[in-house]
């Protein structure tokens, strides 16, 4: 049984209980009951501190290397090096009054963004950062979050409808064409590395790659794929129509401003997070390093995150470099180029799995 | 989903300025495009029926925010025929100077504001960045980056300073660096090739039809320049080509006007030369003293006194950085002009709009109004 961070927290809880019960006469008959529902709150407590702190890093890791790309320095004068930009930010927006439009649908305006936030913060509690660190060992966690992931045009598409305005629309019916077109090569990519690890537990996966060597080696293509797939879904230049500023204003979320706004904006860099998350996890090895560079206490999780940070460095220096397509283009390309290369990508690994490629499957080290 | 009408305006990302494009969509695909303009119209050719000559120039840098200094020469030349002045060598040259320098400096401008239209972030910043090295020159001569006020009747209202050629030299040895790596930018990418080529047609009987003039009429292959067909100022004495490019689409008009920054930087170096071989005086000595002073204050004097001048109209056409220009003033021997009129290429330009956005995409929008290059001060005076 791989040690989760649930039962960490379990332990701890269970530890605090052990001290203060005595204290509270009669509350021995709760002790279970409070235990496991404190540890749930602990472990969500932790995966929403890790996950913001990781999205305030990363905004500001792009905005410092756009600003290099384009020959200017990025934020510079809130913290050290404009670390803290993004926190003013959010403060400023947090203490925004909440608005809705006149002729908007209140549910939908408020559930929308929010949802979309929720769940995306959500899949971040089925991946591991580090062996067993993550919110719960399930054993098809891969599945779960990729499950969750494709929630996500639903909810940009009731917050576009309710907003009640015609950008908003057409930037959500974008949004549900370019999530459904491009989810389907992103699973079949995914498909070839569950084919080789024959698991769809993300510390088998890894356990696998850890002994085996990086599926970005074999599984090259199903890489391309995955990563321009994960373009789309996250929304980012050259796929990032449906908020395409220059036609649609802000797309979607056109009209959202403060907490709501910060609600959608935190949502795309959790979806980018998780896309960075899941790329390192199924292709480049997890947190596993070459000649036992991971074996030292805490290393993988740093290691885990210097690789987050590489393929997230991928993602700005396309944005820096390249326009966005067309609606058309778009769809083209996810139909006749994507899913034909992911069908090849899958019949490949199948070829692997018969040559039998993984020389060693984890759980059995 | 059914037909609708979008506002695309008038503040809206797309635009550029202030107006409204009123889209009628199905789903992606245009089907029909109003254009609503007037939304920055100030009356600038009312208001010159009571400034004096010279004032005039004031409102005609207000009449186009990236090419102010082309609008005050058409206004100049058609105010210098009305009046019979005529402005010594060394003015037209400096004026040539700052008309060729404007036109590079609004072309980047348009690249930079085209790139992102497209969702290119980085060359933006880089052109809006070499576009301040031109701003910078003419504030060095002029005295301003945006109004400049520079044109006088009867020439120009003072020379370029010393070291002026050498530093501007230096600027275009920086454009012919820069020049050639904005466009591999856009031709080495795939993704620029397909969001321009074949989109925003318009061919050149269509051009010629609605009255299209500048990049998009060359862009159709129609060989046409004024500073060539209708020479004015000094430029039959300036060696360039006239830029034209056999695609009437975005990218062939993004085609011309690159070529049109190279001969832009040709013209300025022949320019600098002559000007670094002739001195002389840039304002002409007979110019009648009421158009240099000023104009009582308003409400003083709003009756326009007639002083018994020699009467005249001029009319005046130039290759302005978006199309072509005209000016006509009618002088009826008073102080001010008693009726000035300017001809806008951008107001042709856009009312052209119907003919070759119909047909496309919502996500073509911004790469065709984008190639068209507005600026809506000018199309609305």
């Amino acid at each position: 049984m791989v040690e989760t961070l649930y039962s960490v927290a379990h332990t701890l809880v269970v530890l605090l209980l052990g001290l203060l019960g005595p204290l509270v006469p009669g509350s021995g008959a709760y002790g279970p009951f409070l235990a496991v529902w404190l540890s749930y709150l602990v472990v969500g407590a932790l995966v929403f501190a890790v996950s913001l702190v990781n999205v305030l890093v990363f905004i500001w890791w792009e905005r410092k290397l756009l600003g290099r790309f384009m020959d200017r320095r990025g934020a510079m004068h809130v913290g050290y090096a404009g670390l803290l930009q993004n926190l003013a930010d959010g403060l400023k927006l947090f203490r925004k009054q909440p608005f809705s439009p006149r002729e908007a649908d209140d549910l939908g305006y408020y559930f929308g963004p929010t949802a979309y936030l929720v769940i995306s913060i959500a899949i971040l509690g089925f991946l591991p950062i580090s062996f067993g660190f993550s919110g719960g060992a399930v054993p098809l966690s891969l599945l779960v979050a990729l499950a969750l992931f494709s929630f996500a045009p639903l909810f940009i598409f009731i917050a576009s409808w309710s907003s009640n305005n015609k950008y908003s629309l057409i930037g959500g019916m974008r949004t549900a064409a370019q999530l459904v077109a491009y989810e389907i090569p992103l699973l079949l990519s995914v498909v070839a590395v569950v084919a080789l690890t024959g698991s769809f537990d993300l510390n088998v996966i890894v356990g696998d790659q850890a002994a085996n060597g990086w599926f970005a080696v074999p599984l090259i293509l199903g890489l391309i794929i995955f990563f321009i797939a994960m373009l789309a879904e996250v929304e980012r230049i050259p796929f990032d129509l449906p908020e395409a500023e220059a036609e649609l204003v802000e797309g979607w979320s056109t009209e959202y401003g403060g907490m709501l706004f910060a609600f959608t904006m935190l949502g795309d860099y959790v979806r980018a997070l998780i896309g960075s998350y899941l790329i390192v996890l199924l292709f480049l090895g997890g947190w596993s390093m070459p000649w036992g560079l991971s074996s030292f206490p805490l290393s993988g999780i740093v290691f885990f995150q210097l690789k987050t940070y590489a393929v997230f460095a991928i993602f700005i220096w396309v944005r820096a470099s390249l326009p966005r397509v067309r609606t058309d283009q778009l769809l083209q390309i996810g139909w006749k180029r994507m899913l034909p290369l992911a069908m090849v990508n899958i019949i490949w690994a199948l070829a692997l799995v018969v040559w039998g490629y993984p020389v060693i499957h984890w759980p059995a080290l | 989903m059914s037909e609708m009408w979008i506002n695309m305006g008038p503040q809206h990302p797309m635009t550029h300025g202030l107006w409204n494009l009123r889209v009628k969509v199905d789903g992606e695909l245009i089907v029909d495009v109003d254009p609503e303009i007037g939304y920055l119209h100030r009356g600038i050719e009312k208001i010159c029926e009571y400034r004096r000559y010279n004032e005039v120039v004031t409102l005609m840098d207000r009449t186009c925010y990236v090419a102010g200094i082309a609008w005050e020469q058409l206004y100049i030349m058609a105010a210098e025929e009305a009046l019979n002045i005529s402005p010594p060598p060394r003015a037209e040259y400096v004026r040539v100077l700052s008309q060729e320098l404007q036109r590079l400096s609004s072309h980047v401008m348009w690249y930079a504001a085209y790139v992102q239209d497209i969702g290119l972030m980085t060359p933006f910043l880089y052109g809006m960045r070499d576009r301040d090295l031109i701003l910078d020159l003419f504030q060095s001569y002029t005295g301003a980056r945006m109004t400049y006020e520079f044109m006088r009747v009867g020439g120009v209202r003072n020379d370029v300073p010393v070291g002026f050629t050498d530093r501007c030299r230096k600027v275009m040895d920086w454009f012919d660096q820069r020049l050639p790596e904005y466009e591999k930018v856009c031709d080495n990418s795939t993704i620029f090739l397909e969001r321009t080529k074949g989109i925003g047609v318009l061919k050149a009987a269509d051009c010629v039809n609605d009255g299209v003039t500048g990049p998009m009429l060359r862009a159709a292959g129609v060989d046409r320049d004024l500073r060539r067909d209708r020479p004015y100022s000094v430029y039959p004495e300036l060696d360039f080509d006239v830029a034209v490019y056999d695609a009437p689409d975005c990218y062939g008009r993004y085609r011309v006007r690159m070529e049109e920054m190279k001969q832009s930087v040709r013209i300025v170096r022949q320019v600098l030369d002559w000007l670094d071989r002739n001195p002389g005086p840039v304002l002409a000595e007979k110019v009648p003293r009421f158009v240099g002073t000023p104009s009582p204050p308003p409400g003083k004097e709003i009756y326009v006194e007639r002083r018994g001048y020699p009467k005249g109209r001029g009319f005046s056409a130039m290759e302005e950085p978006h199309g072509e220009a005209m000016a006509y003033i009618i002088n009826e021997g008073a102080e001010h002009p008693y009726r000035a009129k300017l001809r806008s290429p951008v107001f042709v330009n856009i009312a052209a709009s119907k003919d070759y956005l119909v047909g496309y995409r919502v996500s073509d929008i911004p790469a065709i109004m984008g190639s068209v290059d507005i600026c809506v001060g000018e199309s609305d005076r």
